[in-house]
């Protein structure tokens, strides 16, 4: 975990609808929340010295993609968990081969969020 | 209590907005997600949604109508429109998309000009709707205020 006792979580997706709904899931567990708009920008807060806990990683972006954006951090030592969520089923392959640690598909409920959640000890 | 008849006018809209699809189980996702977190929310993502959603159109009818349409560009720009309305349960308007989509995939102009009229249509008529949606909430929630 990163230093703070405070679950860290960096959201990254390409649609502001959905990390806005991704945020008030995430709030109500009082995880505090940066948002990142495509791969590369979430990678940058990563070089530019962030630490987060977890991250959820949309997939289809513009430039870099969930599946590329996982396997950079992993390749960087990232060892945050990653929720790989994505309307694209078949990309469920790709994401968990490059580092992803769960895979969710959109539309994300609560409840499937809460259970990996509490399976990755996030929620006491 | 006087917001009594506004609350009935919602719940019937509510109700009809599900039985002709036009919203699916997805929102009422966010209606729960709202009863956690407070009054606001719903509000902000749909006024969110419908900006973003009126953005794209707009950049859908500039693409469709160039000489030469990069159909990859329309693509995208439909499969983030997709996503939002899937995130907020907007069905009718996600299917559309999904046909969009196919037509985008066969590099079909007039196939997307008929696909892009299909959108505005359905999310005009959305977009009604959650005007009615919101001003009523706000009328609701002025009297109970009170």
């Amino acid at each position: 975990m990163a230093s703070s006792q405070v679950v860290k979580v960096l959201i990254v997706d390409d649609d502001v609808v959905t990390r806005r709904i991704y945020r008030t899931m995430l709030l109500r567990f009082g995880f505090e929340i940066t948002e990142a708009g495509d791969g590369k920008s979430a990678v940058s807060q990563f070089l530019i010295g962030n630490e987060y806990d977890l991250i959820l990683m949309d997939n289809d972006m513009p430039g870099m993609n969930g599946v590329e954006a996982t396997r950079t951090l992993r390749g960087m030592g990232i060892l945050a968990k990653i929720i790989a969520i994505t309307a694209d089923a078949n990309s469920r392959g790709a994401l968990l081969d490059a580092g992803a640690d769960e895979f969710l598909l959109k539309p994300v409920n609560f409840t499937m969020l809460t259970v990996i959640l509490k399976a990755f000890n996030f929620l006491n | 209590m006087a917001s009594a008849p506004l609350k009935a006018q919602l719940t019937d809209l509510l109700n009809s907005m599900f039985a002709m699809d036009f919203l699916d189980e997805q929102f009422k996702e966010l209606q729960m997600l709202e009863e956690a977190s407070g009054p606001g929310f719903l509000a902000e993502v749909v006024t969110l949604f419908c900006g973003d959603a009126e953005r794209i159109i707009f950049q859908l009818s500039v693409l469709i109508n160039e000489p030469v349409v990069d159909f990859g560009k329309v693509d995208a720009n439909v499969h983030q429109l997709k996503g939002s309305s899937s995130s907020v349960g907007a069905k009718r308007v996600a299917l559309v998309c999904v046909k969009f989509r196919n037509v985008c995939l066969e590099n079909d102009k007039e196939g997307c000009i008929v696909a892009l009229h299909e959108i505005r249509h359905e999310f005009d008529e959305l977009h009604k709707k959650f005007q009615t949606m919101l001003q009523l909430e706000q009328q609701i929630r002025v009297l109970d205020s009170k």
